[in-house]
């Protein structure tokens, strides 16, 4: 039992070795040559793929890209090629780098843009960072008058009691509570 | 394969590439590349049914280190020089892919194939119009001529 698992699935590079190479080793070997850099005919390291699909290792591209400056066209069709329209390739397991043949750039980052946001109203969102809500009387440019409740939002907790700040705070706190009051009795009596 | 420098390894993969499935009319002695792997020799055959039928050739490819960023040196040798209007009589080929058009996708056995398919592809046998001159003024590496890519018939 264990010797016939390992004979299908052992030996993937050394076909001419074992004689006979029987269908499941061709198919393997098929599969392994899918993913072979088009330059060092090796299995792609820090693979990037063209534009036009087709597959490299980084460092292969980018030293060939360095040799015709003025003419960068990919290896196989010849379609034009550049470091900015190349796509990297993260397979399972691949982030660690092994080292690089010589100094190279490192391989361009992929460009991930974000999903369209859904359809909610910005000023009233139930979002999963906090229940938001705010209300006021606004005054163009000012805002006066206007309070905000906010739950579950990263705010600077108050100061703690006895401290000059914790007084200071008081006090600002009253002394705004006593305009509010004035303000709302101008506007009933005005 | 260890010890050996990225080009060697490629061209090692390519000599058993080209071993395996040749392009027709083509062998190689793998025993002697692999004592040099940066020199290759390589016999071509005159395709059947073409002017060239029933002839032997025999290419020269010279790799640098840089291969295959570099374009392989490739050119005719030994007794037989085939006659064609885009090989001059020192074993010099005016091939595209060879200089301005190589390509580091392209192998041996690709510039093989282009070569069986320029000689099979010719109609009469000729030499280029400026041989004389070229052969006597040229460098002994063809990649050193500035080649004039004209006709793309042949």
């Amino acid at each position: 039992m264990a010797s016939s698992a390992s004979s299908s699935t052992g030996s993937s590079k050394k076909i001419d070795a074992n004689g006979g190479p029987d269908t499941a080793d061709k198919e393997e070997k098929k599969e392994d040559r899918t993913f072979e850099c088009n330059i060092c005919l090796d299995t792609a390291r820090d693979a990037v793929v063209s534009m036009c699909g087709h597959l490299f290792c980084w460092p292969c591209l980018h030293q060939w890209l360095e040799t015709r400056p003025s003419r960068q066209v990919c290896p196989v069709c010849k379609a034009a090629i550049s470091k900015e329209k190349v796509v990297p390739l993260y397979g399972r397991g691949s982030t660690k780098q092994e080292d690089p043949r010589e100094k190279v750039p490192p391989r361009p980052a992929g460009q991930r843009t974000e999903p369209e946001g859904g359809s909610t109203f910005p000023g009233f969102g139930f979002g999963d960072t906090g229940f938001h809500m705010s209300f006021g009387i606004g005054a163009f440019p000012f805002g006066f008058f206007t309070s905000t409740f906010n739950f579950g939002d990263a705010r600077p907790g108050a100061a703690p009691h006895g401290t000059p700040q914790h007084l200071e705070e008081q006090y600002l706190s009253k002394l705004f509570l006593w305009l509010a009051v004035l303000f709302i009795f101008w506007l009933l009596l005005a | 394969m260890a010890g050996l420098s990225p080009s060697e390894r490629r061209l090692q993969k390519e000599l058993m590439s080209l071993v395996k499935e040749p392009p027709p009319g083509v062998t190689v002695d793998s025993d002697v590349i692999e004592r040099n792997l940066l020199q290759w020799l390589i016999n071509m055959d005159g395709a059947s049914g073409t002017l060239y039928e029933g002839e032997n050739f025999q290419l020269q490819f010279k790799f640098s280190n840089k291969y295959p960023f570099d374009s392989p040196e490739v050119t005719f040798v030994g007794p037989n020089i085939p006659v064609h209007p885009h090989v001059y009589s020192n074993g010099h080929i005016c091939l595209s892919i060879l200089t301005d058009d190589w390509s580091p996708a392209l192998s041996v056995q690709a510039v093989c194939l282009s070569i069986v398919s320029m000689l099979s592809s010719c109609k009469e046998k000729k030499r280029p119009p400026d041989n004389a001159f070229y052969v006597k003024t040229c460098n002994k590496n063809p990649k050193k001529t500035k080649w004039w890519y004209h006709d793309d018939s042949v």
